[in-house]
């Protein structure tokens, strides 16, 4: 090979490069949890639609669980609510609540009116333990396995290419290992 | 002429007025200077997970503040520097860093320009070898 064809080479390189990065599907500004394959951190809080205490110790058994950062303010949390009430209903699987910086009265009253498909609520009313969860913009999605650990996450709205994704990975199995 | 200066002056001005500018909020400034110096150089390394280009120090984002607002209670709790990047990166990811950690995945990403920086240093002998003999 001559010398003078190599730049020519090389920016055809760059060029195809460039031309990949273009056509494949890829967000970079999407964030891969620090927290898979960890257990769930532990912590305590009030219940919003129990008069007890939300103990995340006892929360999380032996089961697979969803878990569901939200708030009444927030329009993808609404739009996606459909999807968190097929996972309670038509998949029978248990969804855990975190409401998110809200009142606990607009909660219980978008709740009403939207059905409640959590089996239980846990508030996070400083955002304290959405920090702990590595959470940085709701609604976000866990995928929590029968021993306690994160499975799967997902920042953003649930649509049906989402919930169909999370249906898979539960098919799959989440809890060999 | 002078119109030109104005428009320059303006534009000079423009830039500083926002370059100085911070969003540290008045409630969250400790009162221990050496403790709040410590939080700010902090959170000038901390990336704002909402805005992505960021620093905490620089964003007013909600999360932005709420981290803010964490770091200066675990500087009050007598926390060292390291535990509260650690406290961070193990929850948000080494992405929250502002400057990565030197690490066998992030080799290549330190190292690439001095080795780029090499090869074009090579490149250019070998042509200018070339130019001599030709």
């Amino acid at each position: 090979m001559k010398i003078s064809k190599l730049p020519y080479l090389f920016f055809l390189l760059i060029l195809l490069i460039f031309f990949y990065l273009l056509i494949i599907e890829r967000n970079p500004s999407k964030i891969p949890s620090a927290l898979l394959n960890k257990s769930v951190p532990l912590f305590e809080t009030e219940s919003l639609i129990k008069n007890e205490k939300f103990i995340s110790s006892e929360i999380f058994d032996n089961q697979t669980i969803i878990v569901n950062f939200f708030a009444t303010w927030c329009k993808p949390c609404r739009d996606e609510h459909d999807y968190i009430k097929r996972f309670a209903n038509e998949k029978n699987l248990k969804v855990v609540g975190i409401n998110y910086k809200d009142k606990p009265e607009l909660a219980i009253e978008w709740l009403n009116n939207l059905g409640n498909p959590y089996s239980n609520i846990g508030l996070d009313k400083n955002g304290k333990i959405a920090i702990n969860w590595g959470v940085y913009g709701i609604p976000e999605t866990f995928l929590v396995n029968s021993k306690g650990v994160i499975k799967y996450r997902h920042v953003g709205q649930i649509t049906k290419k989402v919930y169909k994704e999370i249906n898979l990975i539960i098919a799959a199995g989440i809890n060999d290992e | 002429m002078n119109k030109k200066l104005i428009i320059v002056a303006a534009f000079l001005l423009f830039q500083f007025s926002f370059s100085s500018c911070n969003a540290v909020e008045p409630d969250e400034i400790l009162n221990n200077t050496q403790q709040e110096n410590r939080a700010r150089d902090i959170s000038k390394n901390i990336r704002c997970m909402v805005c992505q280009n960021q620093s905490i120090d620089d964003s007013s984002a909600p999360l932005a503040k709420d981290l803010r607002v964490l770091i200066r209670s675990k500087i009050k709790k007598g926390d060292k520097d390291e535990d509260i990047y650690k406290f961070l990166s193990d929850r948000y990811g080494d992405f929250i860093l502002l400057k990565p950690p030197l690490k066998l995945g992030t080799v290549f990403l330190w190292f690439s320009p001095a080795i780029l920086f090499l090869i074009g240093i090579f490149v250019i002998i070998k042509h200018n070898n070339k130019a001599k003999v030709d």
